[in-house]
């Protein structure tokens, strides 16, 4: 009983969960007022994009990799978009266009990463510089904006009193989490982070599903640049900068391990939620952004901390 | 007869090429020279000592900061946190030497920049070494914590006032060399003592290339570790001291991205990732690679557009090194 109640205890979620309801007491005795719905779902905007990225990082992460590259295939998706539009395309293809490259551009990743073995650190961190190059090179460092309003509409339309980018989080994550628990495909993807080399031997698709895995997270950017190019109705080549550190820091928060095979997706979104509002808070409270990024900054180095004490007392016990 | 010759041939260009690639100082230093040449003779003014001087003031703070991270990465580790760790070096340097804020002595004010430096690396080492949260965990923490109290520091105020003292050490000359480049000098010559001539040097390689060999062997990897933290911290506020005075104003957005020019130079420079294996020749050809490419774009004479492809020539840079490794392990008899 003791076991059970300290395996529970020590689950990374659980002590997430624990810090956001602190969280939302904290809130409900500083300012009531931020709790509001219409303040929530105003507010909400900022985090659609970070959280559909942060789906497929999720995977990435349990396989023991790394994607340094999805703020520049965001930029370069964007650019895309944004090129063909001033050339006279239409928008449907221009917006198709971008998640082919998206797509593409996370393709490349996942060969070299699977082919070459070589660290996905070093890869997308070369992809990372790459890509956004590109976009600033084809685009040189000039904004597109003026796009349809058919197109922009996407960015703020609502649908069941939710913004259009959260119903395709929702498609994302509960399709997703389906494969993830329901198929052999997720048991494979845990495998692959806790023993890549026994997982090939145990006759898993180890490269086919790595290459899936990193294509995947390409479309996703993709899919994220679009609605952010909605939103603000600009594109350009310096979108997404820096957000590979907000979506790494939301998916370890929650209690993702980096060195792979342990974690879950509602650990994720746990992650997600903590993050978005403190960030949120502190500003909407205080009104200081620096303190924000100290309090992400460290909020990432204590969790790692108390799920490695955690769970050093659950196995010493 | 004919056949063996050929072969004989193919092989030897093969091995000619593997051997240059492992050899990867010696590979990029030839291919350094080849670009050189190449823009020299479509620009001469390319070759004119000033150019040369303002390339190698450029690489300098880079430089001095590869040093300590390339040991971290020999050690098996990472450190993205450089970045943020020169801004708070800048912005608190910047306070203390003000002559509208704290007023300290300039050799107080170095003195406790470099303590600073030191202070903030010993802190991602013993997090690292002694607590055992992975270091890329750390670092991305520390990145982003540390651009905060940045801008909490800086207050949204800029400082232009530094005392000449201060100015001197980014501006100033010595035989009519920069200061910064004699620093670069001797941190470079205390790197090669520490790695060839000391202990702790060959400790560093062993813990990276087999942590559990080193353990067993009665080697500290904990304190190993923790030095290699402590010395990045200490080389980033050298590499502040000497870059930031060379400025007009102090903000709080002082060496964003250093980290990841860091990192991609130390890699281009043939170090790995998995800890064991670098030199530091190779990454002072990095440097000097990964530093030059904007500057030769803009003496290639392609015109304003050029310019704005620097980061995707980077990026190749790095791919191909990585090709190249992939080239050699397959090629290795």
């Amino acid at each position: 009983m003791k076991a059970i109640f300290l395996r529970i205890l020590s689950l990374p979620e659980t002590f997430l969960s624990c810090l956001i309801i602190t969280l939302f007491a904290l809130i409900s005795q500083l300012d009531p007022s931020f709790l509001q719905w219409e303040v929530q779902r105003s507010l909400s905007s900022h985090i659609w994009e970070l959280a559909i990225i942060a789906i497929p990082m999720t995977l990435i992460i349990l396989t023991a990799g790394i994607d340094l590259s999805v703020g520049s295939i965001m930029s370069l998706s964007a650019i895309t978009a944004g090129m063909l539009f001033q050339a006279g395309s239409s928008m449907p293809l221009a917006c198709g266009a971008a998640l082919l490259t998206g797509t593409i551009g996370g393709f490349l990743n996942g060969f070299f990463i699977a082919r070459m073995r070589v660290h996905p650190l070093i890869i997308t961190l070369a992809t990372m510089a790459t890509y956004r190059g590109i976009a600033e090179g084809i685009s040189q460092a000039k904004p597109v904006s003026g796009f349809p309003a058919g197109f922009t509409r996407l960015g703020q339309d609502e649908w069941l009193n939710l913004p259009f980018a959260a119903w395709l989080f929702l498609i994302m994550f509960v399709s997703v989490f389906w494969v993830i628990h329901r198929r052999a495909l997720g048991l494979h993807v845990y495998a692959i982070g806790n023993n890549d080399t026994a997982s090939r031997f145990s006759g898993i698709h180890v490269d086919r599903i790595l290459i899936g895995l990193y294509t995947f997270s390409g479309f996703a950017s993709a899919l994220a640049a679009l609605l952010f190019v909605a939103r603000r109705n600009t594109a350009k080549a310096d979108i997404g900068m820096g957000i590979e550190l907000g979506v790494i820091t939301a998916v370890v928060i929650g209690g993702v391990s980096i060195f792979g095979g342990r974690g879950t997706l509602v650990g994720t979104c746990l992650g997600l939620l903590l993050i978005h509002e403190t960030r949120e808070f502190v500003s909407w409270h205080w009104n200081r952004d620096e303190f924000i990024l100290i309090v992400l900054g460290l909020l990432l180095i204590v969790s790692v901390v108390f799920q490695k004490l955690l769970r050093h007392k659950q196995n010493s016990s | 007869m004919n056949h063996t010759d050929d072969t004989r041939k193919t092989s030897g260009w093969l091995r000619m090429i593997t051997y240059l690639l492992r050899h990867r100082a010696i590979g990029l230093f030839l291919f350094i020279g080849l670009l050189t040449t190449v823009v020299s003779w479509i620009n001469p003014a390319f070759l004119s000592g000033q150019n040369l001087r303002d390339i190698a003031v450029q690489a300098a703070p880079i430089c001095i900061i590869s040093c300590g991270v390339m040991l971290v990465l020999v050690a098996g580790e990472i450190d993205i946190s450089v970045g943020s760790m020169m801004g708070v070096l800048a912005a608190s340097m910047g306070i203390m030497v003000s002559a509208s804020r704290a007023q300290l002595p300039p050799h107080v004010a170095i003195a406790l920049t470099l303590l600073i430096g030191i202070g903030m690396g010993l802190f991602n080492g013993l997090l690292v070494a002694y607590v055992g949260v992975p270091s890329i965990i750390v670092t991305l923490g520390m990145l982003t914590a540390l651009r905060g109290l940045t801008e909490i520091i800086m207050n949204g105020a800029w400082i232009t006032d530094l005392p000449d003292e201060i100015r001197f050490l980014g501006t100033g000359t010595i035989l009519s060399i920069p200061l910064s480049l004699w620093t670069t000098a001797c941190v470079l010559a205390v790197t090669i003592w520490l790695i060839h001539r000391t202990p702790i040097g060959r400790r560093i390689y062993a813990t990276g290339s087999n942590p559990q060999a080193a353990q067993l062997a009665g080697l500290s990897i904990k304190s190993i570790k923790l030095f290699v933290f402590a010395w990045t911290g200490l080389l980033t506020a050298v590499a502040t001291l000497v870059s930031v005075p060379q400025l007009s104003v102090v903000d709080s957005g002082i060496g964003i991205g250093t980290e990841l020019l860091v990192v991609t130079c130390v890699v281009v420079g043939g170090t790995s990732v998995n800890g064991g294996v670098g030199t530091l020749s190779g990454v002072l050809c990095g440097v000097a690679l990964m530093t030059m490419i904007s500057t030769v774009l803009i003496f290639l004479k392609l015109g304003e557009h050029a310019t704005y492809w620097s980061r995707a020539i980077q990026g190749l840079f790095i791919l191909g090194a990585i090709l190249a490794d992939h080239w050699i392990s397959n090629h290795k008899k």
